[in-house]
């Protein structure tokens, strides 16, 4: 008979497996939710500082408003869920949760830490990126099954959009494989002897310009456009569905963050040793911290840019960013032959 | 469309939104107040709440005649003779006719503007309760009063008083 030690060693080993803790606790689901409360508060705060006013501050004052988001989670969560009569209930219904779904998904793809990968594959960065490129389908499905003005134009310009910086954000990391020889993100950290962004900085510009754009943060909320129509796809969202649907960029954006730092600022490198020897994913706060970092200045760039047009942002993906995608990835040529990875 | 621009203009200019942006960032410069625990001390002739003078009103109907909200109402009791103004705040735009035109001055500004009603009825003031004075909620608990001063560098500048 075995002892109750035994059963709750079980557990355990199964809870702290990379396969388990990767996609619920870190990087997964749990890390996603505190990075959704955390990170629109440090947006409505840093944007509140530049524009010189307080932001929020009420909810839990001597932390400065800090669970603002908690408060505004769980208004979402009691307020009624309205399904409008003339909607097409299954793609409507569906399409929020599969998007969340598919934006949480690519995550399992990093490598948290050496020997700590929760889905060890050696074609992960296209598998990541292939997993990504599903959610502008999902959204154009919230647009046509919300049968609504607003949503199908916000829709359309997903649409638009989803053609001018899909190309080029595969584009760019593809330069990168090319550059370091492999398909593999742990491959690639190990090969970053000198961070990618160093080594070519064509391919880190245009991946992050793309990486914003595919999340749909300001400059290029050109999908959702407040100020034109309503909340685009979202507009026939009401309750947690609508909290869904804007959680979604921020989850995208999350995922993104940390496939750049894993291509372009060497990963989980400088490892914490004496970390890593308690448990292999604390090795991997390094990376999380470079990722977080790079999530603040995206939402930093909320408070200095206005929004592009979309036949501007159509103009800067095609004219602009597919000339220095493929120039990048010339440059990677020229840098293999030298020799310098 | 955008001009077409020298595109080392435009990676400069893009650097300086990002560098003005961080500076701001790091110095904020803020402009507001902590609302209900400090109060900016209102100038002498702020257009806030309207205060009314029993005594001094001569009921010659003339600040109801000048209303263009039709806000100030005539009120006359059964068996009194003079009429007295009432006023409703759901149409007031405190543009101030009423009180420049009052003969008797029976009519003043007074600093509140911070008063919030639960219901619509409550917004109209029949004459009886005009005559009450007005107290800020912020001021009545205790609020700090914060003086604006012209600085050279920020613009305004909040001092307490």
């Amino acid at each position: 008979m075995r002892g109750m030690g035994d059963i709750i060693q079980y557990i355990l080993n199964i809870v702290l497996s990379p396969q388990f803790f990767g996609p619920i606790i870190f990087p997964g689901l749990v890390t996603v939710l505190v990075i959704l409360l955390s990170i629109i508060w440090v947006e409505r705060k840093i944007a509140a500082r530049i524009q010189m006013r307080v932001g929020p501050l009420y909810v839990l004052k001597p932390l400065g408003g800090a669970i603002q988001m908690l408060a505004d989670g769980l208004r979402f969560f009691f307020q009624e869920f309205i399904i409008p009569e003339s909607v097409d209930k299954l793609p409507f219904l569906l399409a929020p949760i599969v998007a969340l779904g598919f934006s949480i998904l690519p995550i399992v793809f990093i490598p948290v830490a050496p020997g700590f990968i929760p889905f060890d594959s050696p074609y992960s960065m296209p598998a990541f990126l292939g997993l990504t490129a599903v959610i502008p389908l999902t959204i154009i499905a919230m647009a046509w099954g919300s049968n609504n003005k607003f949503a199908i134009q916000g829709g359309v310009r997903e649409a638009y959009m989803t053609i001018a910086y899909e190309s080029v954000l595969f584009i760019s990391a593809l330069s990168m494989a090319i550059l370091y020889g492999t398909l593999d993100f742990k491959e690639m950290v190990a090969k970053q002897a000198i961070p990618g962004i160093v080594l070519n900085p064509f391919s880190a510009i245009v991946f992050f310009i793309a990486m914003i754009m595919s999340s749909g943060k300001l400059p290029f909320d050109i999908v959702e456009g407040e100020q034109e129509i309503v909340a685009g796809p979202f507009t026939e969202y009401s309750g947690i569905a609508f909290g869904l649907a804007m959680g979604i960029g921020y989850i995208q954006l999350y995922g993104f963050t940390l496939a750049f730092t894993t291509m372009y600022l060497s990963g989980w490198e400088p490892l914490l040793e004496q970390l890593y020897n308690i448990f292999p994913a604390l090795g991997g706060i390094t990376l999380f911290i470079k990722a977080y970092l790079l999530m603040v200045f995206i939402v930093f760039l909320r408070s200095v840019y206005g929004r592009y047009r979309l036949d501007h942002a159509l103009r800067i993906g095609w004219k602009k960013l597919f000339p220095l995608a493929i120039f990048s990835v010339f440059f990677s040529l020229i840098l293999r032959v030298i020799g310098v990875v | 469309m955008l001009s077409r621009r020298n595109s080392k203009v435009s990676v400069k200019e893009h650097l300086d939104a990002i560098a003005t942006g961080l500076k701001f960032l790091v110095k904020p410069n803020r402009m507001t107040v902590y609302y209900p625990e400090e109060v900016i001390d209102l100038s002498e002739r702020y257009r806030g709440m309207i205060k009314y003078d029993w005594n001094k009103c001569i009921s010659c109907g003339l600040c109801a005649m000048i209303c263009p909200a039709d806000a100030m109402k005539m009120y006359r009791k059964k068996g009194e003779k003079k009429a007295r103004p009432g006023i409703n705040y759901q149409r007031c735009i405190f543009c101030g006719f009423c009180v420049d035109i009052c003969p008797t001055n029976a009519l003043s500004f007074t600093k509140v503007h911070d008063i919030a009603y639960e219901k619509l009825e409550e917004m109209i003031i029949p004459p009886e309760k005009f005559t009450e004075d007005w107290v800020s909620p912020a001021e009545k608990e205790g609020a700090k009063k914060l003086k604006v001063e012209f600085d050279e560098e920020r613009g305004l500048r909040h001092v307490p008083k």
